[in-house]
């Protein structure tokens, strides 16, 4: 790169204003994301509203922002911005950590405030000695320098704090590198598997396809149960992980507790019940020969008479709010008939009464001489799995750990110098003592005083 | 009414009075006013955490026992706690109760949202199985410890744009009674960073928990999005004091729009979907 080019690379990568800058833009772009739906669908009902502007938005990635080119463009040049402000500040920052000042400065000593200067009744060389002990013990990088009559001396501590905001940066690169390790590595995916069935088979999030898992998981079990006011109380998957037919890992999956197989993190993410699954009914003939049998939905019977067909069409958990009931048609040579067939027949018939006059459909003995019966259907429950996979986390939380470090050392230390000038007044020794610090007046002051209380004691 | 919600709705009486006390110190000048303003206070802070304890205690009762802290009365009634709790130790630190005027109505207007409004509901609830995890308490503390430093920033920015308005020549003894604005750039400066600090460990804390609820420890859900939002206007502040050296009105107007970005992450993100419904 030319020199000229460089430098306004430099300058421009490196300035605060293009920080704040991407700050507005990254921050606004985030809120419009939070406003625009986006889930997968969430663009959906924008498409009926609006067409035109749906096009736009789609063609903006808006509905899938937070993954778009141009947000991950702004994020990128957002942690170039950061690189190149701490590479282009570092070495300043370095020579300050580096640098030892001579101890006979004289500008730490100029309108030096009375509180900063004692005078003790000791001879010098007293006091001398009891600076040089005092210093050693609590700084570091001590020096000394001695003139005709007065004698000068350095003392530091903190200097690290000069690396706090590196270690902050570094560590937020570190968060970022991570993420898109686990980006670029890892997977997200979910999965519904209906109890007692298995698969192998998962779908990845943002609609990127499937992806087949080298082992199968099996959903033994699911249940749910609740607290006395109705509140979910448990969402629990009883799940086994089957390698080569052999199942290798057995355990509940719960919420806040995933399990990990071959590297792979479940979760569990939601629930539902398969629609219209398996019902058990009870057909009486004559009152006398009962039958009991299981049906699914679109399942089809014969009963004792030829020809006579007995037809599920469907199965509704909950019809009207009157409770489970099926929908069955009967095809004999006398033609067809189609009624309703209730789990709670009974009930419903006090509540309304004269029902099966009024309405025919619901009269489960409407094909004589047969009775049926809805004793219940089986509620075919799934469970939803979040599936992850994510190589980065552990460089996110240790780069985590690492900005909570950089965030302590940054604003809870200070560098502090101590210059320290003991010469003789009138027979007595005065002691004076010039300090600075890259932050932390309050905390300097502090310093100071304690220094100085040492001699104050006598 | 249980025991811990009627002492929690005395407590909104008890900071509306503090509050009072504090404007009537800043109008009148008498340190009287001050001290008894900040008693009650203390009383106020006592009563909260009784209550607190107490609701915590009667939840173990029922049989669903969690720290206080699982819905949105719970939610204020806490921020309101940790605003008085770092209030006092900052007046009983900066020594000076001039302060508690702008701090202490945000802690009543948050009890008295969580008391009387009608859409927040007292009951002790169970938690449902996103909330059942040891993360908490650490990510409800950390982040509302963050939200109260952030508050009282606030009060200190308005406090600010206010001793602005002083009149060169005699000037009311109301604004001669507000800190300089020197020192109240600096206690703005100095809350900030608690703030930041905390909110920064909140973030962490919550991403830690989602990743073991939700299987991704960041999944830009609104409420995470708009943390991310206050991080940055706050980091954005420390910035251009620490390397542009900003100070005084620009400092104040940003605590300001920071907080109301911390007020959106709190309460408005409820209108918009996502995972965090909870609160």
């Amino acid at each position: 790169m030319p020199l000229k080019m460089k430098k306004i690379f430099l300058s421009f990568f490196s300035s605060l204003k293009l920080t704040i800058i991407l700050l507005i833009i990254i921050a606004v772009a985030s809120i419009l994301g939070t406003i625009i739906p986006q889930q997968y669908g969430g663009g959906e009902s924008f498409r009926h509203l609006s067409p035109g502007l749906f096009k736009v938005f789609n063609s903006l990635q808006l509905f899938d922002m937070y993954h778009s080119v141009w947000f991950i463009i702004l994020m990128g040049l957002l942690s170039l911005n950061l690189i190149v402000c701490s590479l282009d500040r570092f070495p300043a920052s370095w020579k300050l950590f580096r640098a030892i000042p001579s101890p006979d400065r004289s500008k730490p000593f100029e309108n030096l405030s009375p509180n900063r200067i004692l005078i003790i009744e000791k001879d010098r060389n007293e006091v001398i000695e009891s600076v040089k002990n005092i210093l050693t013990k609590r700084y570091k990088r001590i020096r000394r320098k001695d003139a005709d009559s007065i004698t000068f001396f350095y003392g530091e501590k903190g200097a690290y704090s000069n690396f706090g905001v590196y270690i902050m940066h570094l560590s937020i690169l570190i968060v970022v590198t991570g993420a898109i390790i686990g980006s670029l590595l890892g997977f997200e995916a979910f999965v519904n598997i209906v109890e007692g069935e298995s698969t192998n088979t998962v779908h990845l999030v943002r609609q990127k396809g499937v992806k087949k898992l080298d082992f199968t998981v099996r959903c033994d079990k699911f249940s749910i149960s609740f607290y006395d006011n109705g509140m979910p109380k448990e969402y629990l998957s009883n799940l086994s992980f089957i390698k080569d037919n052999n199942v290798i890992l057995q355990g509940p999956l719960l919420v806040n507790h995933p399990i990990t197989f071959n590297g792979i993190r479940f979760y569990q993410a939601s629930y539902g019940s398969t629609p219209g699954g398996q019902a058990s009914i009870t057909v009486t003939r004559n009152n006398k020969e009962k039958n009991t049998l299981k049906v699914n939905q679109r399942d089809s019977f014969y009963l004792k008479e030829k020809n006579t067909k007995v037809k599920i069409l469907r199965i509704e958990k909950n019809l009207m709010s009157m409770g489970p009931a099926m929908l069955i048609n009967i095809q004999s040579p006398e033609g067809n008939m189609r009624f309703w067939v209730f789990k709670h027949i009974d009930k419903i018939k006090d509540r309304i009464p004269g029902l099966f006059e009024k309405v025919p459909k619901f009269n489960p003995g409407r094909f004589k001489p047969y009775c049926f019966k809805l004793d219940r259907i089986e509620s075919n429950y799934y469970t939803g799995l979040q599936l992850s996979h994510d190589p980065g986390v552990v460089i996110v939380a240790i780069g985590s750990i690492f900005i909570i470090l950089g965030l302590f050392i940054t604003f809870f230390s200070s560098h502090k110098r101590l210059w320290v000038r003991v010469d003789d007044q009138e027979g007595k020794s005065r002691i004076s003592v010039g300090a600075t610090s890259n932050k932390d007046p309050v905390g300097l002051k502090r310093e100071v005083e304690h220094f100085l209380r040492h001699f104050k004691k006598g | 009414m249980i025991l811990n919600t009627t002492i929690l709705s005395w407590v909104t009486f008890i900071y509306f009075g503090s509050a009072t006390f504090y404007i009537f110190k800043m109008v009148t000048g008498r340190e009287f006013w001050g001290s008894l303003a900040s008693i009650i206070a203390f009383i106020g802070l006592i009563a909260e955490t009784v209550g607190l304890i107490l609701r915590w205690f009667e939840s173990y009762k029922m049989g669903i026992g969690h720290a206080p802290l699982s819905n949105l009365y719970e939610s204020l009634i806490f921020f309101s706690w940790t605003i008085v709790l770092l209030y006092l130790i900052i007046e009983w630190r900066i020594k000076s109760r001039n302060l508690g005027a702008f701090v202490i109505p945000f802690a009543f207007l948050s009890m008295a949202f969580a008391s009387f409004s009608p859409n927040v509901n007292a009951r002790i609830q169970p938690l449902i199985p996103a909330l059942q995890s040891n993360w908490l308490i650490s990510h409800v503390v950390t982040c509302f410890f963050g939200y109260a430093a952030l508050t009282i920033a606030c009060g200190l920015g308005f406090m600010y744009l206010l001793k602005g308005l002083e009149k060169r020549e005699r000037p009311r003894l109301f604004f001669r009674l507000l800190p300089s604005r020197e020192i109240v750039d600096e206690l703005t400066y100095h809350s900030v960073v608690i703030g930041f600090i905390f909110l920064t460990l909140g973030i962490i804390t919550g991403s830690v928990w989602a990743y073991s609820a939700w299987g991704s420890y960041w999944s830009w859900d609104p409420k995470e999005t708009w943390s991310l939002i206050t991080w940055f206007i706050y980091a954005a502040m420390l910035h251009s004091r620490f390397v542009r050296g900003w100070r005084g009105k620009r400092m104040a107007i940003m605590s300001i729009i920071g907080f109301a970005s911390v007020l959106f992450t709190y309460f408005g993100v409820n209108y918009l979907p996502g995972l965090h419904s909870y609160f």
